[in-house]
């Protein structure tokens, strides 16, 4: 009896040792491979090069003045007719105005006491509409 | 013969071998101190609420190759832990560009309340300094929280 006892107790003393590194090293890989970093994100644009100045036809032009209360207003060209829109509107009137006239330039004018979330509003409905040619300019006057 | 047999096998069994049973506890010790030890060169973030965007892409470059413009709610314009004056930047990015072979992508984190003539006397110092290439770092803005028309 006492013989049998011992065998058993010989036979699974502990649990083996030898492969918990193999098994730390298996967790280790696992979240190394499944961690994500946060990457930078953010609305991409070109700044123009100094000095550069291209007159547009003033036809050419879709004039969005951002107001410091956030209400946007839009001029078309040469017309001095006002259009009072919320930023959110700008993606559909873009998409619409630029299949009428391919060759159409966005000059986002924003007051110098807007808040830059205003700024980014219409930017990023002109981005979610594929609009690339876009000017940022200081409203005066 | 025989005994001089048997004392080579004795001796052979006491150094048969490296004892591997440490290697693991040696790779994660190395691992370790190489963990302890690296310094990621990065700038610490200011205090701003983001802006938010549905267009937000992903930028596609390398850590090294973005300088983070932070400006915060009051004004103030921070690079790299440092309060730098708005007239500043041009002189202080400038030679940065130059010497980045004009790879330099200049990420600008402002607070969404913070007026919009900073922006611009910003956008006009960078563009002084010849840089091209801006990001607006900006939150992506969840589609389900804003309100449909």
């Amino acid at each position: 009896m006492a013989v049998l006892n011992n065998k058993k107790s010989k036979v699974n003393d502990e649990i083996p040792s030898a492969s918990m590194a193999d098994i730390a090293f298996l967790l280790l890989i696992f979240f190394l491979v499944t961690t994500v970093f946060p990457k930078d994100s953010g609305l991409a644009i070109v700044l123009p090069e100094e000095a550069e100045t291209v007159e547009v036809n003033q036809k050419n032009i879709l004039h969005i003045i951002i107001q410091p209360t956030g209400i946007v207003d839009l001029k078309r060209g040469e017309s001095t007719q006002v259009q009072q829109v919320r930023p959110s509107d700008i993606e559909s009137i873009w998409r619409q105005a630029v299949a009428e006239n391919p060759l159409l330039i966005a000059a986002v004018k924003t007051h110098p006491e807007a808040s830059y979330k205003f700024m980014i509003d219409v930017l990023d409905a002109l981005h979610l509409a594929g609009a690339i040619r876009v000017s940022l300019q200081l409203f005066e006057g | 013969m025989g005994i001089r047999q048997g004392g080579f096998q004795r001796k052979s069994k006491a150094s048969d071998e490296i004892p591997s049973s440490s290697m693991a506890d040696i790779a994660f010790l190395l691992l370790i101190f190489f963990m302890v030890t690296t310094v990621f060169q990065e700038d610490k973030d200011r205090p701003i609420d983001w802006a938010q965007a549905e267009a937000t892409k992903k930028i596609d470059e390398k850590k090294k190759d973005i300088l983070n413009i932070w400006v915060e709610r009051d004004g103030t314009v921070w690079m790299n832990d440092r309060l730098y004056a708005m007239e500043e930047i041009t002189p202080v990015i400038g030679p940065m560009y130059a010497a980045s072979d004009r790879h330099l992508l200049i990420s600008i984190r402002a607070d969404r309340e913070v007026a919009y003539l900073q922006i611009d006397q910003l956008q006009k110092q960078l563009v002084a300094a010849g840089v091209v290439r801006v990001v607006f770092a900006t939150e992506l803005e969840r589609r389900m929280t804003r309100e449909r028309r």
